[in-house]
């Protein structure tokens, strides 16, 4: 009877040694495969963190003022009040156009 | 006799067998803990960015300064073959120096040699494509401020290390490292603003030909820095100079005689006191003696004015007759209380200290100080003092991160000075010297400073060189922003018909930035007096 459990015993452990062998394995290859995600995640983010870099560059006001000057001709255009909220109708009155202080509100600004 | 019977063999065996077992499940199940649940973060990528420097970004999220990986090449000496062709192919694939890398390939002390550091990724795949054995790639970060050099002394700069040298990257120092895993630090910096400003202040350096100019915008309730300019600038991505190319925030970092824009704080004294009201009448006449002085006029000025006209008009010596009636003792105390005698302290480690009449404050330097000379300070502590005169009279800090809650402190001036105050800069714009930055729409007050600079030597003034400025505060009637512009040495330009003042120079730049700005801050506008004037 104890031959015969000694044997099991050492049968039992053979088997887990064997189970044991192949979740160790799998836990191994589940830590390369997450190492790579996560150096592809962090590629991934570093790409953005660069493209981000870039386009704050590109569409910086100053570039894109430049570009806008060279290439379209476009000047900075000073900021002119057509009119105010004062001035304007309210809802069910007259139509702004008709209105004689909105036809004649200042456009004048300081020239740049 | 009874023999006490022990554990046969049999059982021996099997309890050691059992503890075999035991013991390798134990050993198994330690090891599946370690590396399940124990598993150390993979070398590399995380730990890089976990070590990254914060983003700077301005209030709205724009990117002001951010790390950007990049890589630094060593070579192991002695695994070079021909040393002097790697030195050839590597100065050619990273613009390293080839004198540089032959001499530290044929004289190396150490077993490894730097060939270049901050590789971009470009430079580095050009490197491998050489397939020269024995280099090393040791990843690294590079500060890059995509801004350029719209916000360079602003910014500042970091060392190769990575740590903070100057502007906010040294005075946000801590913040930007501690706060890595938060992974930015949001600034009181609107890059919209800042970009006017500085575009406006560059304009406005080239007609006037000046050899330093700055500006200034500041919330007066926040106490925030919207956006502060300082020329000459340089590149931070370049780091190094070019031309008249200099890192020196003159905002922060230089101290000036203002001249006349310290008027607003005599005046600011003499309505908190009541040593004088906005009607009343001063004799001005050629020249006010003082001792063995004689304090005169830049322009010609009436026999008489009120008060409100010597402000508006910029008089030198009504404004002296006010400052005397205060006292020097009261004069300390007062510019004392609004942090002109003290370093300022804020978040930028440019910082200049005051220099004012230590142990002889007299009669004369009361007189002096009153219109803003005999005591130099830094632009950017001006700007606070004139910012608690009209922000209801308490105590203001400026902030460099974003802040939009009211950081008004201690009650300085009482509230009805502020008001006062408030009109008579509306006044020095629609009646006096600063009418130029008066922009339709807009309630603009303010105030010029026109500045003769002190000799070299410090005895005297250069007579004809000058520092103009301009203080403005918009909308004045419900202060929210400060605009302060600095022009160092203008020179006269068609623009102004030759003159150099700060009413032709400064308040113009001042006019021009709010007329771009105030629509960005989403301030409102007001009627416009001339469309209700010609309605019939």
């Amino acid at each position: 009877m104890v031959r015969v459990l000694n044997t099991l015993c050492v049968a039992l452990m053979g088997l887990s040694i064997l189970a044991l062998y192949h979740v160790s394995e799998r836990t191994r290859l589940a830590n390369v495969e997450l190492n790579r995600v996560e150096r592809q995640l962090h590629d991934e983010q570093t790409a953005m963190s660069v493209l981000e870099t870039e386009w704050a560059s590109v569409g910086g006001a100053e570039r894109i003022q430049a570009l806008a000057a060279s290439r379209l001709g476009l000047t900075g255009a000073p900021a002119v009040q057509l009119s105010s909220f004062e001035l304007l109708p309210r809802r069910g009155e007259e139509a702004p156009l008709s209105d004689t202080p909105i036809r004649q509100a200042s456009v004048q600004a300081p020239a740049n | 006799m009874r023999v006490k019977e022990g554990p046969t063999i049999y059982q021996r065996r099997i309890v050691v067998g059992a503890a075999i077992c035991s013991a390798a499940f134990l050993i198994v199940f330690l090891q599946l803990v370690r590396v399940t649940l124990l598993r150390p973060p993979p070398a590399g990528g995380i730990e890089r960015i976990a070590a990254a420097r914060a983003d700077l970004v301005d209030r709205n999220g724009e990117l002001l300064a951010r790390d950007l990986p990049v890589t630094d090449v060593y070579a192991l000496v002695d695994a070079l073959d021909d040393k002097d062709a790697a030195a050839h192919a590597l100065a050619d694939a990273t613009g390293a120096g080839y004198k540089r890398l032959a001499y530290s390939f044929t004289h190396a002390k150490h077993p490894y040699a730097l060939v270049a550091r901050q590789l971009t990724p470009d430079a580095v795949d050009r490197v491998m494509k050489l397939g020269i054995p024995g280099l090393e790639f040791e990843p690294n970060s590079k500060r890059y401020y995509p801004q350029g050099r719209v916000t360079a002394q602003l910014v500042g700069v970091t060392d190769p290390d990575g740590n903070g040298q100057s502007g906010l990257e040294r005075g946000l120092d801590d913040r930007l490292h501690k706060s890595a895993g938060a992974r930015q630090v949001v600034s009181s910096i609107d890059m919209r603003v800042q970009y006017i400003l500085d575009s406006e202040v560059a304009a406005a350096r080239r007609t006037f030909r000046t050899i330093k100019a700055g500006g200034i915008v500041m919330d007066v309730n926040t106490g925030e820095i919207i956006a502060m300019a300082s020329f000459p600038d340089f590149d931070p991505n370049w780091r190094h100079f070019e031309g008249d190319d200099s890192d020196k925030n003159i905002m922060a970092g230089d101290r000036y005689e203002l001249g006349s824009v310290f008027k607003v704080l005599s005046f600011a004294l003499a309505m908190e006191d009541h040593t004088t009201t906005p009607d009343e009448v001063f004799r001005i006449g050629n020249g006010f003696p003082i001792g063995k002085y004689v304090i005169h006029e830049a322009e010609a000025m009436p026999a008489t004015y009120t008060a409100r006209d010597i402000l508006a008009h910029s008089s030198n010596i009504g404004t002296a007759q006010i400052a005397l009636r205060s006292g020097a003792a009261r004069q300390r105390e007062f510019l004392r209380s609004l942090g002109l005698l003290d370093m300022m302290d804020s978040a930028l480690p440019e910082r200049a200290r005051p220099l004012y009449p230590r142990n002889n404050w007299g009669t004369i330097e009361t007189a002096t100080i009153g219109f803003g000379h005999g005591i130099s300070v830094a632009p950017l502590s001006y700007v606070t003092a004139a910012a608690i005169v009209v922000n209801g009279g308490r105590k203001i800090v400026p902030t460099f991160v974003k802040h939009p809650e009211d950081g008004r402190g201690a009650q300085i001036l009482k509230p009805e000075t502020s008001v006062k105050m408030r009109e008579l800069l509306r006044y020095v714009v629609t009646n006096g010297t600063g009418r130029k930055a008066d922009i339709p729409g807009y309630e603009v007050g303010g105030k010029t400073g026109s500045a003769e600079k002190p000799r070299e030597n410090g005895i005297g003034y250069q007579h004809h060189v000058l520092v103009t400025s301009f203080l403005a505060v918009f909308p004045v009637f419900q202060p929210r922003y400060i605009v302060f512009v600095l022009l160092d040495e203008p020179h006269g330009a068609k623009e102004s018909g030759g003159g150099i003042l700060a009413g032709l120079t400064a308040a113009p730049l001042a006019g021009r930035v709010i007329t771009r700005i105030a629509p960005v801050l989403g301030v409102a506008q007001k009627p416009i007096a001339v469309a209700q004037r010609e309605t019939p």
